[in-house]
């Protein structure tokens, strides 16, 4: 079994079923999962802002940093391994805020309206989701069977 | 109350700040000192010697070539690069103490201090402040020492500050107070002062969730912690168990007239200065 951690604006899958895919420190960040049950295929997003508009450039060098560039890269790599997209289970976590009520600081907010906005647009479905509130967590994926797990601060670990 | 005082009280059970740190820092604040003076000293200890050789050569600080000797790391590195180095490597023996109330990932305290410096630095070079860049690193990376002391001595009262949080929506550090009658901003300043450092450093650590309140002279410092703080748990470095359960003081955004794509674009730099950093960060392995 191989532990693979994916880092913030870092994205990894894989189509080896002994795999574990761990993704921390999801604060305003949005970790997405993706899997194949037939194909035994899944991978991991973890995306910081919503859109690479903010700074083209970045979005070319460090494309995972942004949920516009990060999202199509996932799906296109979890193809490439073999995944069918009518077979994705799609879950997510993440998006979390801190106590301010001003929206200067509610990326965590955004990232997820955003996430709603391109999974609509290409008719996919989110299947499961652990999103907002004052949390951060960290999300596992077993390649097995596509469980997907998430803990949260201060509450034990649940079932996605 | 009597509970209070013991914790007070245990400060002085922390390992004091490491002195060869300390001696080599005020060597380095004379601008004449000479380098072999300095080496003298830093030789006695063992592990800021490693940390010293191992910074010298990561990438983050682009070295040409492969140093080994400390003198020739100290002369290449500078009295800026240096002073972070002293002083990180006082820290990270500090937040690497076993942690039982916050429930931190090994390191995770140590990633959290160098994000929040990293973040602090970037901050005050965009918002142009007028603050010395010593101070920023100082005061940033030793703002939560105070979970050192909570996390070791009040474990058990964390279940307690834990639902005040979740039912009545308060801060963490806000429930910290109401719980233990101090937070941990509170009992880090105690301990900077204990450990002799300035009082904007003692000010800064001591305000950094409620800068209002740092005497006026020392504001500007505590409020640009406070923001730091705030953006790099939003990134994900260092929450715990007390989670994004803070309100950001926005003193700094109100008066700087900071956007929502201000805040990104403060983001993503300081993302790229993290890769950079992460050598710094996983010093520890290297001893």
């Amino acid at each position: 079994m191989a532990k693979i951690t994916i880092g913030i604006a870092d994205m990894k899958a894989s189509a080896d079923s002994a795999d574990i895919l761990t993704t921390y420190c999801l604060g305003s960040c949005i970790g997405l999962s993706l899997y194949d049950p037939v194909a035994r295929v899944g991978g991991i997003l973890h995306y910081m802002l919503p859109s690479d508009s903010i700074n083209p450039l970045k979005g070319e060098s460090k494309p995972y940093m942004f949920g516009s560039t990060g999202i199509p890269r996932l799906f296109k790599t979890c193809y490439q391994l073999g995944a069918e997209k009518k077979r994705l289970i799609v879950k997510v976590a993440g998006g979390g805020q801190v106590l301010n009520e001003s929206g200067m600081f509610n990326i965590g907010k955004r990232n997820y309206a955003f996430l709603r906005k391109i999974l609509w647009k290409n008719n996919v479905m989110i299947d499961a989701e652990s999103i907002g509130g004052n949390n951060n967590r960290t999300m596992y994926l077993r390649l097995s069977d596509g469980q997907v797990m998430v803990k949260l601060s201060r509450e034990e670990m649940v079932v996605l | 109350m009597k509970h209070m005082d013991e914790i007070l009280a245990s400060i002085h059970q922390i390992p004091p700040f490491p002195q060869v740190a300390l001696k080599a820092m005020d060597i380095i604040s004379n601008p004449q000192y000479i380098v072999s003076d300095l080496v003298e000293v830093i030789r006695l200890d063992q592990s800021i010697t490693a940390n010293i050789l191992k910074l010298c050569n990561s990438a983050y600080f682009g070295l040409p070539r492969k140093v080994s000797s400390l003198k020739e790391a100290v002369v290449y590195l500078g009295t800026t690069q240096l002073r972070q180095v002293l002083l990180g490597s006082g820290a990270k023996d500090i937040y690497d103490r076993p942690d039982k109330g916050y429930s931190y990932f090994v390191g995770e305290l140590w990633q959290h201090a160098i994000a929040c410096a990293l973040m602090s630095q970037l901050l005050a070079r965009h918002l142009r402040l007028p603050l010395d860049e010593n101070s920023i690193f100082t005061a940033a990376l030793l703002h939560d020492v105070g979970k050192v002391v909570l996390s070791t001595y009040v474990s058990q009262e964390f279940a307690e500050i834990d639902i005040m949080v979740k039912e009545e929506k308060l801060s963490f550090h806000e429930a910290e107070r109401r719980v233990l009658g101090f937070d941990h901003a509170e009992i880090g300043g105690r301990l900077a002062e204990l450990w002799k450092f300035p009082d904007l450093i003692v000010a800064a650590i001591r305000f950094h969730h409620q800068p209002e309140k740092a005497p006026k002279q020392y504001r500007l410092l505590s409020e640009l912690i406070a923001l730091a703080d705030g953006l790099v748990l939003m990134v994900g470095y260092g929450t715990s168990v007390d989670g994004l359960s803070y309100h950001i003081p926005h003193l700094l955004v109100d008066k700087l007239k900071l956007k929502k794509d201000d805040i990104q674009v403060l983001m993503i730099k300081f993302q790229e200065e993290m890769d950079k950093a992460q050598e710094m960060i996983d010093v520890k392995d290297a001893l």
